[in-house]
């Protein structure tokens, strides 16, 4: 990697789910979790701040929300100040942003923030906003919505693999498990045996609500800092070691074969190689398990197991604590929901937790040096990675 | 993409400069294919999904005029030959602005089809449950997404044959969908 060395020094997250709180409220809630988790953070240190926010003007009615969010959470921003929208992928793309800065040497101390509020009065103006992710007026006016093109890769990976059921609600089952390690969670302390998951009803054939990611309200912080400020705030740094972004499409008509993720094998490659390490050296992945095929496609994609054999990695349990490596401890965005623009935040301070030990021994990967975090945009339009190191070199 | 339809069934006319001759009046409801319109309460522009179709508000009205005909077209690059979808005003493979129409294979097969049984957006909720998929058109290197109608999506088929049809959405704009055979 070229220019100045970059590291996740500390976060916050509030928590997640069907929230009684609106945008601004939960930046503040995130605000405040962050300096009392930072302790040795001061708002004057922060010199910049990228605020990932999918859809604030239709979610919240609400637009120029890097300044609102800014003053909610006590910040002057003085070098950089902006938002970062990439649909699902709105909050990695404010710690790449966030890391291009420092690296580059605009930035000495930067806040990647995500808020996202998605549950409103009416649920089908919330999906209405959902739909609108996609090329609005060739594929919205068909009702066009994440489910039903996700639910066309699962039919295809059936067909053309053999994927079942099960190994879908094998996904499901585990994250909303790991997610019952984490109090934060939309899903904290809600179980899903298998046999529950495939007796819930069907949103868009084959897929299952237990196999969908929620409509999620909450907010996540990450405070990222040059090298020769790494010291000040922590002890156990994540660093930024790599990353990688490919996006092939847009219009659904262009996507080409739905089982086999070019992007994601184009980003992987790149951050991978630019951290110079092998998928096999992960420790973790928090990968964007929107729905759980996604996982699924995933495993593939990243090269963790051939072609067709993610539904068999998953049913075998090669994603868990102890086993090839642990695949979204966290608790995934099924176990803990998806506020679109905070997503990528909380993955990534995952990572930070997981290298300092700070997670319970049920999600905790054994002695990680090396995480990968993944996230897709819209109908998989787009791949975003980010390699993380223990070591800075 | 490369090879286009082989033989389109009309003329097709360039998209630069515009034909005044190309827009006919709409067909009586009566006379359209598929099904009657139903009419429609009119939506705020940013809750309506179905775009604005009029020469004053799209340079692609012409798409929408075609569609008041029965036909689906689309845009091709007289240039390097490539035929795209949706249609454009430029080529993304050499930027050119002089574009041709071409009309579309009226069959296709389904690649991949679900159905919406929850969660639809606003002003789609009453036509739930409803099938979505993507169509390999017969004859063009193309897939389109669609709706689907005229059959339980429980009852669709992979690889299965449906036609285009373009219909009324019920206040004066004209959309396509795929339509499953007898």
């Amino acid at each position: 990697m070229s220019g100045r060395r970059v590291a996740l020094v500390g976060g916050a997250s509030t928590r997640w789910g069907v929230r009684s709180a609106t945008w601004s409220e939960l930046a503040q809630e995130v605000g405040a979790a962050l300096f009392r988790a930072v302790p040795r953070l001061r708002a004057e240190d922060v010199d910049s701040l990228f605020v990932g926010a999918a859809e604030p003007e239709r979610f919240a009615f609400q637009s120029h929300v890097a300044p609102l969010a800014a003053e909610q959470m006590g910040l002057r921003p003085r070098n950089i100040l902006q938002r970062t929208e990439l649909a699902c992928a709105s909050g990695q793309s404010a710690i790449r942003s966030a890391y291009a800065a420092i690296a580059a040497g605009l930035s000495e101390v930067a806040v990647a923030v995500g808020v996202e509020k998605m549950n409103l009065p009416s649920m089908s103006e919330a999906n209405s906003a959902m739909g609108c992710v996609m090329d609005r007026p060739w594929d919205g006016p068909h009702g066009a919505t994440a489910p039903p093109f996700f639910a066309m890769v699962a039919q295809r990976h059936m067909l053309e693999y053999g994927t079942t059921e099960e190994m879908l609600a094998a996904v499901s089952e585990k994250n909303h498990r790991f997610a019952n390690s984490n109090p934060n969670a939309q899903f904290y302390e809600k179980t899903f045996p298998r046999e529950k998951l495939l007796r819930l009803p069907l949103v868009a054939p084959p897929l299952r609500l237990g196999d969908c990611s929620s409509m999620t309200d909450g907010a996540a912080a990450v405070v990222l800092v040059a090298e020769e400020r790494v010291r000040e705030y922590t002890d156990t740094p994540a660093w930024i070691r790599g990353t990688g972004q490919y996006s092939n499409f847009h219009n659904l008509a262009h996507a080409g074969s739905l089982t086999d993720w070019v992007g994601l094998k184009h980003a992987s490659r790149e951050a991978l190689g630019r951290a110079g390490i092998s998928v096999h050296d992960l420790d973790l992945a928090e990968v964007h398990d929107c729905f759980t095929i996604s996982e699924i496609v995933e495993y593939e994609a990243l090269g963790l197991c051939p072609p067709g054999e993610g539904g068999r990695f998953a049913a075998d349990g090669r994603g868990e604590v102890g086993a090839d490596l642990v695949v979204n401890p966290r608790g995934g965005l099924l176990g803990c929901g998806h506020p679109l623009g905070a997503t990528g935040i909380a993955q990534a301070l995952e990572v930070f937790q997981q290298f300092a030990g700070q997670v319970p021994a049920r999600r905790q990967a054994p002695d990680p040096g090396w995480a990968l975090v993944h996230n897709l945009s819209g109908s998989a339009n787009v791949h975003s990675v980010m390699v993380y190191g223990r070591e800075a070199a | 993409m490369s090879a286009p339809p082989s033989r389109p069934r009309r003329p097709a006319p360039t998209l630069v400069p515009p034909d005044p001759a190309a827009s006919p009046p709409a067909p009586a409801a009566s006379e359209a294919p598929g099904v009657a319109p139903r009419p429609r309460e009119k939506r705020p522009f940013l809750l309506d999904f179905f775009p604005l179709e009029s020469e004053k508000e799209t340079r692609l009205s012409r798409f929408y005029d075609r569609l008041r005909e029965g036909r689906l077209s689309s845009t091709r690059c007289p240039r390097d030959g490539e035929l795209h979808w949706p249609p454009r005003t430029a080529c993304p493979g050499c930027h050119s602005e002089e574009l041709e129409w071409i009309d579309l294979p009226e069959h296709g097969r389904i690649y991949a089809f679900s159905a919406v049984l929850a969660g639809a957006p606003l002003g789609m909720e009453s036509e739930v449950p409803f099938a979505v998929g993507l169509v390999d058109l017969e004859g063009a290197p193309l897939r389109l997404f669609g709706r689907i109608d005229g059959r339980p999506w429980s009852e669709l088929r992979l690889g299965e044959r449906v036609r285009v049809e373009t219909y009324d959405i019920g206040d004066g704009r004209w959309f396509y969908r795929f339509r499953a055979l007898p």
